[in-house]
């Protein structure tokens, strides 16, 4: 498996479709590889796990991000 | 419905909290497209996790994710102690052995630094605790996990 840590490029494709999906899709989930989208937005991590490996396959790594228009900070106290 | 009772002193200022066993791996899906393509899949491993309602997600130890080769999907940003961190987002499971509390498979799981850190390698998040219902009875320091 090919690490893939950074997702310099589909972070970049997510955010050429930010504020669009943002706005009909909020808070679900989409699988990147590359420049290539999975087909669907989904309403869970899991079942957008299984698109992206269903489009791309395990041997790579994907993005798997939840549509938001703010980036979220989690707190850890 | 599953079910795990512990002891757990609330009052005792060296104990680091509310401790359960885990098994930490990759989801199931993943583990399938591996072996479907001949690919080695490392052995679950043990490790202790603290049940924490101050993390609002799961996290594992960098070195954990590291061992266990858990699938990169994402990466986030957590607050914790006023400043920043990048975490990695894993396609995970937990399960909890020695006990019946039903499995998660297929959850996002971050890994962070638990720098000198000798009691626990995970931090159970609110993500898990909230399909939990967990009661402390204080006086006879019993814990009671149902899902």
């Amino acid at each position: 498996m090919t690490a893939h840590a950074e997702f310099a490029e589909e972070l970049a494709v997510f955010e050429e479709h930010r504020t669009e999906w943002s706005q009909v899709h909020p808070g679900k989930f989409v699988a990147i590889q590359d420049r290539k989208v999975a087909e669907g937005f989904f309403v869970s991590y899991a079942e957008a796990l299984k698109a992206g490996l269903r489009a791309f396959g395990a041997s790579r790594e994907f993005l798997v991000k939840q549509i938001w228009l703010t980036e979220p900070v989690y707190y850890i106290s | 419905m599953g079910h795990h009772s512990f002891i757990w002193d609330a009052s005792d200022p060296n104990d680091p909290g509310p401790l359960i066993e885990a098994v930490v791996m990759n989801s199931p899906d993943i583990l399938a497209a591996w072996r479907e393509a001949g690919l080695d899949c490392p052995q679950p491993v043990k490790i202790k996790a603290l049940v924490d309602t101050g993390a609002a997600f799961t996290i594992v130890s960098k070195t954990m994710a590291k061992h266990c080769k858990l699938f990169q999907t994402g990466q986030s940003e957590v607050r914790a102690l006023g400043a920043y961190h990048k975490c990695g987002d894993y396609a995970g499971s937990i399960s909890f052995p020695n006990t019946s509390l039903r499995p998660f498979e297929s959850i996002r799981i971050r890994s962070g630094d638990f720098i000198r850190e000798p009691h626990f390698a995970c931090l159970l998040g609110r993500d898990v605790l909230r399909r939990w219902s967990i009661t402390l009875d204080g006086p006879s320091k019993l814990v009671t996990i149902t899902d």
